[in-house]
């Protein structure tokens, strides 16, 4: 055989799981991602195709490609599945099979975005993976999940009707639906212009690029606490992939990730949801990753640097991100609280997440020997490359805002901050722990021995991260953070409020929407249905008897046109009369002789004959 | 006592970490980019500064503009 798809042994996977149960379903839970890795090895090894197309089927005289394999595809579908492992024992004890069969759909979708070669199986797999991700969001079963899962499929419904639209245009001016080198992206008016707008926009609505990126800091911490670790690591980092593919060395992107990765700090601070909280770092570190990918021109070595700098964040950020959402839902899991405000003092019941949990904080944060410091200093490094002061100045600042929240803020207000435990807790199932520690185990490894990732990056890699400027400035850079913190802690306890952000466009204009529909449109049908009916209700009324109807409507004219000059008592009698005759009608009809209904006949048909002849015309 | 010891250890490590820059500038002269990147505690300052903007900042929107009560999108 010469290639295995990995995205396949998921969704394959995925129908069996109702079938199991016990230990023979967790077992088999964990074999999905461990035939997967052994199938990258594989490849990595050359045993299987390493580098070329394969898996390609007709398609109305296209070519869908299933298999495009190289260097990049690769890089992402390693963290996937190994991330997929440590997700799956982390949700070992679920019992809800529609969560792991979703988990599945969704991972294998994934891997399926990763591996595409065409617009079209890419498209496939894209709608693929939103429908599956919704599932983990309301497999929570509460109705604000319910709500934010609404959302949330209703924006990636409008992103992916902008990625189908992009690629019919791009199919229109370029005859090929191939996904393999960059878009052209440059501005204009015309059709191939228009396809790489849309298909970016697409792109930039899954990778959360503000002002886009509302859904995923309100639908991700609705998700369960199992799904939500899940959801962190697919949506945003395939976006960063197809971005690497389609538009890598786009100037536009240098600044829309500084932005991100500023954005997603200064909304952190003001949040009092831990996994919100994390949600808001999520936009902020694929800042770093869309920026590299910006600052990735092909064939230059600044661009290089980019490049491999946001796959090997890409790769790293999925680890840690996926140990703190573990570490966040550890907590929500034992104590039925995800609020600062209610929360505090939990130190006492769960000192190991805790310092599982810090694992991740300092491996987002940068800190040396944590695997955040290997491939954050990459693209901060690229900034520098290129000489852009202001980026480089975002980027750093936004290092200092996530070791404040994530760092410092939420295990601050999470296990400390009050000198009495907020709530009763422990510490969670024996297997979140474990698939904790085996991510923390895995985010330390790579922070030591870097080489491992460096030698999966597209492009050869010369940059040394332990170089003694480099820790130094970044130790300083922490510990006055610290310093900053310690000094103001007080300033940054949890309120018990909400943060507007960008989907109160959405939400306030659903309202209204519902508010027209409601009031002046539904106003306006009923009107329109009372008039209808009284029409209706005088041609019913009429046709009983045609003749004393229409004297009764004559006389009813007279009267009011006479009301109008004569004296009222003198008309009292007539209209005495007219009440009269209409309390009678519809009376003795009148007869019709043979020749008078010859006459009605001939005269209706002879309309008939009119109109015919018109419409001839 | 043991609270006197590890505020003493921070202080030692801040200073460290000023002298380690200092000495790894002028021991290493490294390329520099930026203007402030021949600056040795730089990110010291930055950090510091950069963190109570940071706090500062985000509050003041929050207060003046952004946060609201938790009911705010369920109310009609």
């Amino acid at each position: 055989m010469e290639w295995i798809h990995p995205g396949f042994i998921y969704i394959l996977g995925a129908p069996l799981i109702v079938l199991l149960r016990g230990k023979v379903k967790s077992f088999f839970l964990l074999s999905i991602p461990v035939l997967a890795f052994t199938t990258l090895l594989l490849m990595s090894k050359g045993i299987l195709l390493t580098e070329g197309k394969t898996w390609i089927l007709p398609f109305w005289g296209y070519r869908l490609i299933l298999g495009q394999v190289d260097k990049l595809s690769l890089v992402f579908a390693y963290v996937f599945v190994i991330a997929s492992f440590c997700m799956f024992l982390y949700a070992l004890h679920i019992k809800d099979d529609s969560q792991h069969i979703a988990a599945s759909l969704y991972i294998g979708s994934t891997i399926g975005v990763i591996f595409a070669g065409d617009l079209l199986t890419l498209f496939f797999f894209w709608e693929t993976m939103a429908w599956s991700a919704l599932f983990l969001i309301w497999a929570r079963r509460t109705k604000k999940a319910f709500d934010a899962g609404f959302r949330y499929i209703l924006v990636h419904l409008f992103g992916g009707a902008c990625l189908l639209g992009g690629i019919l245009l791009h199919l229109y001016s370029t005859g090929s639906i191939e996904f393999s080198k960059p878009f052209l992206f440059e501005w204009g008016w015309e059709a191939k212009h228009f396809a790489s707008y849309l298909i970016l926009l697409a792109f930039l609505i899954n990778a959360a690029v503000p002002p886009l990126h509302a859904w995923l800091s309100d639908a991700y911490p609705e998700a369960t606490v199992t799904g939500a670790v899940f959801l962190t690591a697919f949506t945003t980092k395939s976006a960063v992939y197809v971005l690497i593919r389609g538009f890598a060395g786009t100037e536009l992107l240098v600044w829309l990730g500084a932005i991100m990765a500023v954005y997603g700090v200064v909304f952190a601070v003001l949040e009092n949801d831990i996994r919100r909280l994390l949600a808001y770092h999520i936009i902020s570190q694929v800042g770093y990753m869309v920026c590299g990918v910006g600052m990735g021109v092909i064939g230059t070595i600044p661009g290089e640097m980019g490049i491999n700098g946001a796959a090997a964040h890409a790769f790293c950020h999925i680890l840690y991100k996926a140990l703190l959402f573990m570490g966040a839902g550890a907590v929500m899991e034992v104590t039925g609280r995800s609020k600062l405000t209610e929360l505090g003092g939990l130190y006492r019941f769960m000192p190991t997440t805790f310092h599982l949990y810090m694992v991740g904080a300092y491996s987002i944060s940068g800190f040396p020997l944590f695997n955040g410091f290997i491939s954050k200093t990459m693209v901060v490094e690229a900034s520098a490359m290129w000489h852009l002061p202001v980026i480089w100045l975002m980027l750093e600042g936004a290092s200092i805002g996530t070791f404040l929240h994530t760092g410092l803020k939420l295990p601050w207000g999470t296990w400390f901050a009050k000198s009495e435990p907020a709530c009763e807790a422990k510490e969670p199932h024996l297997n979140m722990l474990v698939a904790m520690g085996f991510t923390a185990f895995l985010c330390i490894l790579l922070g030591v021995y870097p080489q491992l990732l460096y030698d999966l990056l597209p492009y050869p890699v010369k940059y040394q991260p332990y170089n003694p400027i480099h820790v130094v400035s970044m130790a300083q850079l922490l510990i006055f953070t610290f310093v900053a913190f310690w000094l103001f802690r007080e300033k940054l306890h949890g309120e018990p409020t909400i943060t507007l952000d960008t989907d109160w466009v959405y939400r306030m204009m659903g309202r209204k929407v519902l508010w027209f529909c409601e009031k002046p449109l539904m106003a306006f049908a009923s009107y329109m249905d009372q008039k209808v009916t009284e029409v209706v209700h005088f041609f019913v009324w009429m046709s009983r008897n045609p003749v004393l109807a229409l004297r009764i409507k004559r006389e009813e004219m007279t009267l009011k046109m006479k009301s109008l000059f004569a004296n009222p008592s003198h008309l009292k009698e007539r209209e005495l009369r007219l009440v009269e005759k209409k309390r009678n009608y519809p009376g003795e009809l009148p007869k019709l002789g043979l020749g008078g209904s010859l006459f009605l006949i001939l005269l209706a048909l002879s309309l008939y004959l009119i109109l015919y002849l018109i419409s001839l015309e | 006592m043991k609270k006197s010891l590890y505020r003493k250890g921070f202080y030692g490590v801040l200073l460290l970490s000023l002298l380690a820059g200092v000495f790894a500038h002028a021991i290493l002269h490294p390329e520099s980019h930026f203007f402030w990147s021949s600056f040795p505690v730089f990110s010291a300052l930055y950090g510091f500064l950069g963190c109570i903007l940071i706090i500062f900042g985000s509050k003041a929107l929050g207060h003046y503009w952004l946060q609201r009560k938790e009911n705010y999108y369920e109310k009609k």
